[in-house]
């Protein structure tokens, strides 16, 4: 069995920045990422940019060395993608933190009202409803993040979680804030309103819950394949059949049943960038998808029905 | 003065502008099309004479008054009007006739826009201020110039004098258009908070509230971190773009 050579070379500099001897035909980039990082430790692998071309497309993990385009001497070229943070980490830091700061505007810690409201509770039982649902939803996305999503990549880069956080953080105060506020005004419709948008955010908070189980089932663990979700005899996957990211959909539904819940305009906002966002992610998804499969349904839309 | 600053960084107006700001030769992307760099020509030969008409305006104004306290009634039209029509700018990289970022552009211009409606049209009391003129010089001065230099890059043609101005003269009128800008936005907190202008408080039925001089204040906050930014960079492109130059004229 013949071995491979492999000089790194860095992409902007071309320094030779290590040279492997006797690789084996059949290693794969994480093995050669695990040896690169021996000479250099401050680049642990999931920092690591390999490509085959200076200014092409970064080398995947699986990827194996002898299918690759180069000859017995590989050259591979490196680029930092800088501090990386597991994406973990990042989903649970800025989950818990909506969580906790909605708490305390509810139960009005000294500093955010008057001093004559401190640690008193709202009259209407709507605010209390609001708690328990937006409360709901981000412990249902910590405990997703914990035991039900399988994620791609490991990590993202490092200054992600500020920009992140401080969406997540800041929407979160800005809502709460009026919510809970003393002077707070409870929806015009009343009961009425309030019922129809708590039916709203519990169909959609249980559709996106399926979602998410549904894509989990489509991937064992520890692997990273990737193949077309399809409806299950779960009636709330039968979305798969309108639209690539249903688990959007459902979400963008969820808040918009909030807003109506507590008739906030902040809420309302909050919802619309999140919509925009999400129509960003999905429309990216939904081209990844129609490119890697020949035969992706045709009916299927990003995120709204026949829509967008 | 940010709009100034960064359109000297070669956004909005008219394309004919190398990503590093240079028009007179390193053109890596084709430029916009014939149809395209017709209208942008037209465009900013417009633009230009429109900040010539308000420069004239200015000056005919002082002449007549003796004095240049509350000159900007007489160029309140035309600076209105070409101020606001620069918002097309925006369009202009969207489409990509100018390749320009389009939210770089966009915060250039709305915050001009912003200045002209919703500062010193919005609060009557501050449009007799002198920091008002401040600013309309700056920009003034500062558009005419970005706006020929447009004009002669689409035409490849560029008169170094116009390059030099865009590249030098900034020095001078960022900052004084900045001065300007906050000193017209401080004079008219007062009336804002007095008349709760453009606020709204709780209670109300859609639970928001709005304050707007409290907004004010955190814009003017904001030119803190943005200001030195702006400042520098374009101190660093000048050194760039002029002493470029001076090397190609060595060797002609």
């Amino acid at each position: 069995m013949k071995h491979y050579e492999v000089e790194i070379l860095d992409a902007k500099t071309r320094e030779k920045l290590c040279f492997l001897d006797k690789v084996e035909p059949h290693a794969t980039i994480a093995e050669i990422k695990n040896l690169f990082t021996k000479p250099h430790p401050q680049w642990y692998p999931a920092r690591q940019s390999l490509r085959l071309d200076p200014k092409g497309k970064s080398l995947k993990d699986e990827d194996i060395l002898q299918k690759l385009p180069v000859g017995t001497t590989a050259t591979l070229y490196f680029r930092d993608l800088g501090a990386q943070i597991s994406w973990v980490t990042v989903f649970l830091t800025e989950y818990a933190g909506p969580l906790f700061i909605y708490l305390l505007f509810y139960f009005r810690v000294p500093f955010i009202y008057g001093h004559k409201y401190d640690f008193t509770s709202s009259r209407h039982t709507v605010v209390h409803l609001a708690c328990i649902c937006h409360s709901f939803h981000y412990v249902k996305r910590l405990l997703e993040t914990l035991f039900v999503h399988r994620f791609s990549h490991g990590t993202m880069p490092l200054r992600n979680i500020f920009k992140n956080c401080t969406y997540y953080w800041g929407f979160a105060a800005w809502m709460a804030y009026y919510i809970n506020h003393p002077l707070y005004t409870p929806p015009t419709y009343g009961a009425q309103q309030v019922k129809l948008a708590l039916a709203i955010f519990v169909i959609c908070q249980l559709g996106n819950f399926s979602i998410h189980m549904a894509l989990r089932d489509l991937r064992p663990a520890g692997s990273k394949t990737r193949k077309i979700p399809y409806p299950t005899k779960n009636p709330f996957t039968w979305l798969f059949l309108l639209v690539s990211c249903p688990n959007y959909t459902y979400e963008v539904g969820s808040w918009i049943g909030f807003a109506i819940m507590t008739q906030c305009l902040p809420v309302a906002l909050f919802s619309l960038v999140g919509f925009t966002q999400m129509t960003i992610w999905a429309k990216g998804k939904h081209r990844s998808y129609l490119k890697e499969f020949r035969d992706y349904p045709p009916l299927r839309m990003p995120i709204i029905p026949f829509l967008l | 003065a940010a709009a100034a600053t960064a359109a000297a960084k070669g956004n909005g107006g008219g394309g004919g502008r190398a990503g590093a700001g240079d028009a007179s030769g390193t053109r890596k992307k084709k430029g916009p099309g014939p149809l395209a760099t017709a209208y942008l020509v037209i465009y900013n030969v417009v633009m230009t004479a429109g900040w010539l008409v308000i420069a004239v305006g200015l000056v005919r104004a002082y002449l007549a008054k003796g004095s240049y306290h509350s000159l900007y009634y007489s160029i309140e039209k035309p600076l209105k009007f070409f101020q606001t029509g620069a918002l097309l700018e925006i369009l202009h990289c969207a489409i990509g006739i100018v390749p320009s970022s389009v939210v770089l552009t966009s915060f250039q211009v709305m915050s001009r826009v912003f200045l002209i409606w919703a500062v010193t049209h919005s609060v009557k009391e501050v449009q007799s201020e002198d920091s008002v003129l401040l600013f309309v010089i700056a920009w003034t001065i500062t558009e005419i110039i970005r706006y020929s230099f447009y004009t002669f890059s689409l035409l490849n043609h560029l008169p170094y004098l116009i390059k030099w101005a865009r590249y030098t003269l900034f020095i001078v009128l960022y900052p004084m258009g900045v001065s300007g800008e906050l000193l017209t936005i401080y004079a008219a907190l007062p009336f804002v908070r007095q008349a709760g202008l453009y606020s709204i408080s709780l209670p109300n039925k859609y639970n928001f509230s709005f304050d707007y001089h409290a907004f004010l204040i955190l814009i003017m906050i904001s030119y803190i971190p943005i200001f030195p930014q702006l400042y520098f960079h374009m101190i660093h492109q000048r050194r760039k773009i002029l002493s470029h130059t001076e090397e190609h004229k060595k060797f002609e």
